[in-house]
């Protein structure tokens, strides 16, 4: 048996070994780096340099509330969309089923670049379509740029015209789990519509409601695309910077490589202790 | 309590018809199976009768009131589901008083419903339960509870065993007989199992392929069958199927001969068909005696045989290769590999599966 498994590993020895090195290295690697002054060469041994820098960092508490905003805004009005877009998919009324699926699943093949350059094209102040709308019935153009409050909504239209579809598609396949006897059960019951939507589809729904839930906090804590590509880099002066901006500007415009570690390390744990929080708070009941 | 009666019942799914005309009176209280192979229509005229599945002709009237426009939650019925359609996320008290609760009945008798069901089926002990923390046969009886609170005139039981192992079974089926006892109220039950079918049923319909082939008490279904699909699908094991040629009428009835030079005279009344037709002689395994005490008798060669205890299955072929299926007392069976068995009593088909009489 244990030679078996030796022989195992000696297989498995090439996939580990990369592994290894630009998987698991960088990431003990960066934890350790980020107990280095890193500003100066050569770098030496700080452990309060930038974990203590952080803590009064104005420009990470910044960050950190844009970053919270989105999260707390955006992440549930998304995953209310995606739930009425799976419930409205899965419905038989539907006609050209199909194409409604791809269409809806379509923004995330979309390169990131090419949507990010569209929605500054659409929300530009002179010649945006948004803006077009707007006074088409008879609202006055917003400077979606050059102002905090709507270049956060941009960005958050941005991420959930992305993403909610997505996750659509993953709670539809939760929906076409539940099975149809248990609608038709809650039928015979005289159980309306209505309510079997609240009290049938969305409990049993919950785990996949959760599991999205989850995937969105994760991708949102390390929202970078869209403030770097449709905001201009967390524009206007900082208002839209979050935290993946501020490491990329610490770490790759600053070379500040052990502040940069510090906030990835804070991003991560952050993102670990949300979800944990939202695991408990919808556990199933013993 | 309310009968339910099928006049000339059709469904229809686009351009395909799967229930071709089924017309059935029900009598109040009464404990009616539709029995037959799979993809006969049983499931879909049962779901037809709960309001599921839309009526493409004819009329279904519960009570005496026609309910092919009717809410299926309107109808007075209950149904029991092959899957037990329990609500996973709901105890067994939540899953028992969610219908009623939804609806705003009065909480003292929603309480006294669930009391009253608990009671019967025996699963008070349950009532904190998950459906997933229960066996399969508790699951069962907590979707005959749901069924139970809702006081129906009609309970519709759909293939409500057929997920449950063989002693479970035979376990549950009592349970139901004694519920129907208990309750009185009419019961509409659907399975594929013949032995269900026979032991649980005041009267079964025999159907297939959308066609109702036979109604009737089990022993009448079993012992007068109207064709060879009826003969063949009720009884286990199976009647045997022996091919023979009409010889001759005589005044004593109808001649045949058994492939093998087997010659038997069945008494007729109706009419005989023509001699050298085909025909089919059907005997059941237990209508098989010993050689000269009989109508007819009939060498076959033994390839098998089951004991069972009491009684062993003899697995035979006769010189034509017709294969069939012998029963007899465990203590008279010998390990001679050829025997002489006689006809005791045989029923005689066309060459259409109709039965001559």
């Amino acid at each position: 048996m244990r030679y078996q498994n030796a022989t195992a590993y000696r297989f498995l020895a090439p996939y580990l070994l990369i592994f290894s090195i630009f998987w698991l290295w960088p990431i003990i690697d960066s934890f350790l780096i980020s107990f280095q002054a890193t500003r100066t060469v050569p770098w030496r041994f700080a452990p309060g340099f930038n974990w203590g820098r952080l803590i009064g960092d104005p420009a990470f508490f910044n960050a950190l509330k844009n970053t919270l905003l989105i999260l707390v805004i955006q992440v549930p009005v998304m995953i209310t969309l995606a739930i009425v877009m799976a419930v409205l998919l899965n419905s038989p009324l539907l006609k050209a089923r199909g194409l409604f699926r791809f269409a809806f699943f379509a923004p995330v093949v979309v390169g990131e670049v090419a949507y990010s350059a569209v929605f500054r094209l659409m929300f530009n102040l002179d010649y945006g379509i948004i803006n077009k709308l707007l006074n088409s019935v008879g609202l006055p153009s917003i400077d979606w740029f050059s102002n905090v409050t709507p270049a956060m909504a941009v960005i958050m239209i941005a991420v959930t015209w992305r993403w909610a579809g997505y996750n659509a598609i993953i709670l539809l396949a939760g929906l076409q789990s539940i099975p149809q006897d248990v609608y038709e059960a809650a039928t015979l019951d005289r159980v309306s519509k209505v309510k079997q939507f609240f009290y049938i589809t969305l409990p049993l729904l919950k785990p996949i409601i959760v599991f999205c839930a989850v995937l969105s906090i994760i991708g949102t804590m390390q929202l970078f695309t869209e403030p770097f590509l449709i905001t201009e880099r967390g524009g206007p002066g900082g208002g839209t910077e979050t935290l993946g901006l501020l490491l990329y500007r610490q770490g790759f415009r600053s070379l500040n490589f052990g502040y940069a570690s510090a906030i990835a390390y804070t991003m991560a744990g952050l993102a670990i202790a949300i979800s944990l929080v939202q695991l408990w708070l919808t556990r199933e009941p013993k | 309590m309310a009968g339910v009666s099928l006049n000339n019942v059709v469904k229809r799914f686009g351009d395909f018809e799967i229930i071709h005309g089924a017309s059935l009176d029900i009598t109040d209280g009464e404990f009616v199976v539709f029995v037959g192979p799979s993809g006969c229509g049983k499931s879909t005229l049962l779901r037809m009768i709960a309001g599921l599945e839309d009526i493409s002709g004819g009329e279904i009237a519960i009570g005496g009131k026609v309910m092919n426009d009717v809410e299926p939650a309107d109808r007075g019925i209950a149904m029991v589901f092959q899957s037990y359609a329990l609500y996973p996320h709901m105890s067994v008290e939540q899953n028992l008083s969610f219908g009623l609760r939804m609806n705003g009945n009065p909480k003292a008798d929603t309480d006294r419903r669930v009391k009253r069901a608990s009671e019967i089926l025996r699963i008070t002990e349950l009532m904190a339960r998950r459906p997933r923390q229960l066996s399969g046969g508790q699951r069962q009886r907590v979707a005959i509870g749901r069924a139970i609170v809702r006081e129906p005139q009609v309970f519709l039981f759909d293939e409500p065993l057929s997920n449950l192992d063989a002693e479970l079974r035979v376990q549950m089926r009592v349970e139901i007989s004694r519920l129907h006892k208990e309750l009185g109220t009419t019961m509409i039950y659907v399975t594929h199992d013949q032995i269900e079918a026979m032991t649980l049923a005041d009267r079964i319909v025999v159907l297939r392929g959308g066609h109702v082939e036979q109604i009737g008490r089990p022993l009448d279904l079993y012992s007068d069958p109207d064709n060879q699909f009826v003969a063949g699908f009720v009884g286990s094991p199976k009647m045997n199927f022996i091919t023979a040629r009409v010889l001759e009428r005589g005044a004593s009835g109808v001649t045949v001969e058994l492939a093998g030079g087997t010659r038997l005279t069945q008494p007729l009344k109706g009419p005989a068909p023509e001699p050298g037709s085909k025909v089919v002689v059907g005997v059941r395994p237990e209508h098989f005696g010993h050689a000269g005490k009989g109508d007819a008798d009939l060498s076959v060669t033994i390839d098998v045989v089951e004991h069972l205890g009491g009684t062993s299955f003899l697995y035979a072929s006769t010189a034509a290769g017709d294969d069939i299926v012998i029963q007899r007392d465990a203590a008279e069976v010998s390990d001679a590999p050829e025997i002489t068995v006689s006809v005791r009593k045989s029923y005689l088909f066309d060459d259409k599966g109709r039965r001559l009489r």
